[in-house]
């Protein structure tokens, strides 16, 4: 027999780490529910509006609270699951610290309006090199670790956080690649519709990766140990971890259908889509089944019943999901709150409860005592699951309402609700009621930190647990035995055959797209953004408008109605990054430009309630006294050269002259309609105009005469 | 609508198929490949987790 020790220590440090990002995550989001019925809660003040507020409470949550939480998971399990202590302290200490200072640098940047407006992976490139090396950290800590392993046979679990490490490696390095415009500021190198595909590929993988595999793993350890008894069936969990990775990463495109992406690409999303529903679904059943026969435990433990509602939870999510992929529902669904709701059933439910059922279970044992107060515990749970209705259905119904009023036609073929914002007001009572269960759910964490809290001070924290297992035999290979043993023996092998996988998908719909030139037919009429444009553009993106509007007609007549002419694929080649959206809580903008005059915008963006009454979008009064700034403009327009947007050689230098020109046509333009302000052709609202009169009039210089015509 | 199904099958053809034979092979593979699992070796996987439970069932 071998003596060693167990790390608690790292264990409790990503724990505490998770508690806080996710009381700090969840008020974000808190502040983000409330902002859309009371706009004032904007405060007027660019950093704490919506727009920049949103990706700071995804990216709270995702990578900050349930982030903590997979490594705390992954760090008490494998350690005990390899009866060894983790290869290294000091690694696991760089990645602890590294993460936090990630997050600090996120929570700062994020407000500031630095983001590459990419759903979920908004943070800028320096960034993006930081988590690239502390997850590399990561890795060779956990290989190390399984290298130096007591136990032969590498259990679930661990296949699931070894598919999770290559594939998010994969995914952030594909989904990243941009070229660096100065510190703060990066292009991508896909463009408009390739752009799209890159980023929904990632983007459904971070739920599937980040948010769905590492917590499976946790799912197959802490179960079975919550409910002291083997997972129902391990033959199952094998078979659902090789369909689930494989399945998973085609399943991207079902962002984007009724989009300007290829038909087949749409295809393919969503026929493995619906595919998910089976492994998915025999994970549920395995975690449910699991609990055969200690049902009464449910009934008094609280670890368990958080963990029940979990798994029910991600059943919910997972069967959801791939209905959500049908184009018919997905077509009712889509730019509407019903997605946000099904994300939060997921969040809420399966990440959210999970955490807090291994939170429970686990923080008593590494501080050597019992929980503060069983009673509390329940408590917390009654109000936790209560807030997840109370959020999820409120939301499923403001999604049906307003989906069904963007498609109502009289009977002489107008659209019932012309008025965008009509379709707004009248759902609003349904975001009062979402903002009631995100409290209840709210109070509930608050409940478990007091609890937690309370349990700390009783205990003393093991940081050094004293194990004792035999040391590894040299393995022996048995009669019969077959390669899979010696893939499930040997964790290289198995990465490779994760990679191999997930690979599979990504390469057969990615490649194609950008190999094969006529996916995006060119449109002659299509040109590059003007300078002026384009630094407007960059504020757009840095106001988080994306969150809001989307950029993306889809082929229905209720739409083309609506907005104008369904947006093609070829109008997007300049768009770096492309900037689809992915939610209407405003009307789409693709065909924005020409339809009102320069002072409407101007009167909208500084007041917007003045131009649409009742409207909930916030102002933007620092707009019309910052500055547009020039600093970088000529550095933009040669890295989108470099990128191959084809402006005539030399026009680096020419882009500010060129700029200053325009903003001063915009201004003149405003003074005609009687709006005068000191240097109004220098400040940003001018930019940001002069981008939003741009949007969708390219292919509109045809269809001129054939309208007077008319 | 059946015509457009049809129109848009055309071209993704080759990658549908792949798909489908990739993963009804893995499917498969993994599926034959547990159900050649010794008992004692799915037993043993399946306690791998509540090994060290002696020193710890005493909380919560």
């Amino acid at each position: 027999m071998e003596s060693f020790n167990y790390d608690n220590k790292i264990v409790r440090n990503f724990a505490f780490a998770s508690i806080a990002f996710g009381v700090i995550g969840m008020l974000v989001g808190l502040l983000a529910a409330l902002q859309l019925v009371f706009p004032s809660l904007n405060f007027g003040i660019a950093e704490t509006t919506y727009g920049r507020i949103r990706p700071l409470h995804t990216n709270a949550v995702i990578f900050a609270f349930v982030g903590n939480g997979i490594f705390m998971g992954v760090y008490y399990s494998l350690q005990r699951l390899l009866k060894t202590r983790m290869y290294s302290d000091v690694l696991s200490q760089i990645h602890f610290w590294g993460w936090q200072a990630i997050i600090l640098a996120a929570a700062i940047t994020l407000p500031l309006g630095i983001t590459s407006s990419h759903e979920y992976a908004e943070l800028e490139w320096p960034i993006d090199i930081a988590i690239a090396l502390v997850w590399i950290v990561f890795g060779i800590n956990m290989f190390g670790t399984i290298l130096k392993r007591r136990e032969n046979h590498l259990y679930v679990a661990i296949w699931f956080y070894i598919a999770t490490w290559i594939t998010v490696t994969v995914l952030h390095v594909f989904n990243n690649l941009e070229l660096p415009v100065h510190l703060f500021k990066s292009i991508p190198v896909f463009a408009g519709v390739q752009d799209a595909l890159v980023q929904w590929w990632y983007g459904h993988n971070a739920v599937a990766f980040f948010l769905t595999t590492p917590y499976l793993g946790l799912m197959y350890y802490f179960l079975p140990k919550a409910a002291n008894r083997p997972v129902y069936s391990y033959k199952l969990s094998i078979i659902d971890f090789w369909a689930l990775i494989f399945i998973y990463i085609w399943a991207g495109p079902h962002h984007l259908l009724y989009t300007s992406l290829p038909d087949w690409a749409q295809s393919l999303g969503t026929v493995f889509s619906v595919m998910l529903i089976a492994p998915s679904w025999g994970g549920m059943l395995n975690g449910l089944l699991t609990l055969r026969g200690a049902w009464d435990k449910v009934r008094t433990d609280p670890v368990l019943k958080f963990m029940v509602v979990a798994v029910t939870a991600y059943g919910m999510a997972t069967l959801e999901g791939p209905l959500l992929s049908v184009k018919s529902i997905n077509a009712i669904s889509h730019y509407t709150d019903w997605t946000v709701g099904h994300v939060h059933v997921g969040a809420l439910g399966w990440n959210g409860m999970l955490t807090f059922g291994v939170l429970y279970w686990l923080i008593p044992r590494i501080y050597d005592t019992k929980l503060y107060s069983m009673k509390l515990a329940n408590w917390h749970f009654w109000i936790g699951t209560l807030g997840i209705a109370f959020y999820a259905i409120p939301l499923y119904w403001a999604g049906w309402t307003q989906s069904l009023m963007w498609k109502q036609f009289t009977p002489d073929g107008f659209l019932v609700y012309g008025n965008f914002l009509e379709t707004v007001t009248q759902i609003l009572p349904m975001y009062m009621l979402r903002i009631v269960g995100g409290t209840l759910y709210y109070a509930g964490v608050l409940m478990m930190v007091y609890n937690i809290w309370k349990t700390v001070a009783a205990g003393k924290l093991i940081a050094d647990q004293p194990a004792q297992a035999p040391a590894l035999e040299a393995y022996v290979p048995h009669k019969g035995e077959y390669w899979h043993k010696w893939i499930e023996r040997k964790p290289i092998q198995m990465l490779i055959a994760s990679a191999v996988l997930i690979l599979i998908g990504g390469l057969v719909e990615i490649i194609p797209m950008m190999m094969i030139d006529n996916n995006v037919p060119k449109i002659a009429s299509v040109q590059p953004y003007t300078p002026l444009e384009l630094e407007g553009r960059d504020i757009y993106i840095r106001e988080g408008c994306v969150g809001c509007h989307s950029q993306m007609i889809r082929p229905f007549r209720s739409e083309t109605e609506r907005y104008g002419e369904y947006s093609k694929s070829g109008e997007f080649i300049y768009d770096r990054p492309f900037l689809w959206g992915s939610k209407r809580t405003g009307p789409d903008l693709h065909r924005q430009g020409g339809k009102y005059p320069d002072s409407w915008h101007y009167n909208h963006m500084l007041e917007p309630e003045s131009m649409s009454p009742g409207s909930i979008m916030p102002p933007y009064p620092w707009l019309f006294k910052n500055e547009i700034n020039t600093k970088y403009t000529a550095a933009k327009i040669k890295t989108l050269q470099t990128l191959g947007t084809p402006y005539p050689d030399g026009y680096a230098d020419r882009a500010v002259e060129d700029l200053e020109k325009q903003a001063k046509q915009v201004a003149e333009r405003l003074s005609k309609d009687g709006i005068n302000q000191d240097n109004m052709e220098k400040k940003e609202i001018v930019a940001l105009i002069a981008y939003l009169q741009r949007l969708g009039t390219d292919i509109k210089v045809k269809q001129t005469p054939a309208a007077e015509v008319k | 609508m059946y015509k457009y199904i049809l129109e848009s099958a055309g071209n993704i053809n080759w990658m549908a198929i792949f798909a489908l034979l990739t993963f009804f092979t893995i499917f498969l593979m993994s599926i034959w490949l547990v159900f050649r699992d010794s008992k004692e070796y799915i037993q043993k996987m399946e306690h791998l987790p509540l090994e060290d439970d002696a020193t710890e069932s005493t909380y919560s």
